[in-house]
């Protein structure tokens, strides 16, 4: 259980979805900003892990304060993001995966 | 160091809680952890057909569609490329926060708060699920559908009706669970039972729903 009085708890539950609404914004100005002037210029790989980054901060802000992980044991904690390293290597694998079956794809065309 | 470990053995040894939260509190978090692998199972295969086809290229109904060109539609407007889901976005994520300031109106055993707090979020949901709606209902006038895509790829038809839709399941239940709660609070049975615990729970599954959403919100609308 957080120790913060009700009005400072209060007042970072905001503060959190002020951070949540401008990574948001930024995220759709980034991406409607590539859009439409850097297309042809900047790789896609780029803004592509800037949204990637900005969503596991997203995620981050979303599970430590709202879900109240940041307040709970140690041992809680871990429990419940340890699995989550599976998924790790499940997005490389999969990922990997996909590209080999466009390979084939187009060695077969 | 003796005491230490005897005090370790006596708290795993049963009738304690030694990550301190209720049985119903870490079962909501294993249901939650076993839902992300059901999500994560979605969005990893929709990354592994997606990253199967060739990347966009215009006019090129082969390759995967762009997101800018596939979102540009609200209620009363074209041609604006992510307002719409922005603003579902946000309804979202408003919602969320609705939810902790009932979970803490809970704390402080103030049931007109709670309930005042649970009206919002049970509205911020259904904004957002009747957003969704619209959003289907004007993708599958342009042809999108589970086998064909004017845009591109049919394959991203078929992800983004079937993961958005397991998402917008997700909200519609969690809407349906609120409103639940919300007669449950106002007839006072969490104030006899002397905690708020169900909204607590709730909430977690609520701002699972948010968090579930930044992801699908990244795999389809950013990337």
């Amino acid at each position: 259980m957080s120790t913060l009085s009700p009005d400072a708890a209060r007042q970072r539950v905001w503060k959190v979805c002020r951070i949540l609404g401008y990574v948001t914004i930024f995220e759709v100005a980034a991406a409607l900003i590539y859009f439409y002037f850097f297309k042809e210029d900047v790789p896609k790989l780029l803004v592509s892990s800037l949204f990637i980054i900005l969503s596991a901060l997203k995620a981050y802000f979303i599970m430590s304060e709202f879900m109240h992980l940041k307040y709970e044991l140690k041992a809680m904690t871990l429990t419940i993001l340890t699995p989550f390293l599976f998924l790790v290597w499940g997005v490389i694998a999969f990922l990997w995966e996909g590209e080999y079956w466009l390979s084939l794809k187009e060695l077969w065309r | 160091m003796e005491t230490t470990v005897q005090n370790a053995k006596e708290l795993w040894n049963g009738g304690d809680s030694p990550f301190k939260v209720s049985y119903g509190k870490i079962m909501i978090w294993y249901f939650l952890i076993s839902d992300t692998f059901t999500f994560a199972g979605l969005l990893i295969s929709y990354g592994a057909v997606r990253t199967s086809q060739p990347s966009h290229k215009e006019g090129d109904l082969t390759s995967w569609p762009d997101p800018n060109e596939v979102f540009s539609a609200g209620p009363g407007f074209h041609h604006a490329p992510l307002v719409f889901v922005t603003f579902m976005t946000f309804t979202l994520i408003v919602s969320s926060v609705t939810m902790v300031r009932a979970v803490q109106e809970g704390h402080y055993m103030n049931k007109a708060g709670v309930a005042k707090w649970l009206v919002w979020t049970i509205i911020g949901g259904l904004i957002f699920v009747l957003s969704q709606a619209w959003e289907w209902t004007h993708l599958i006038h342009e042809g999108m559908n589970l086998k064909s895509n004017p845009f591109g790829a049919s394959s991203f038809g078929a992800l983004f009706f079937l993961i958005t839709g397991f998402h917008g399941l997700h909200v519609s239940v969690g809407v349906l669970m609120n409103t639940w709660a919300l007669i449950s609070t106002q007839r006072g049975v969490f104030h006899r039972r002397g905690h708020y615990e169900m909204i607590e729970k709730l909430g977690l599954y609520w701002h699972f729903v948010d968090l579930v959403w930044v992801y699908v919100f990244l795999a389809f609308y950013l990337l």
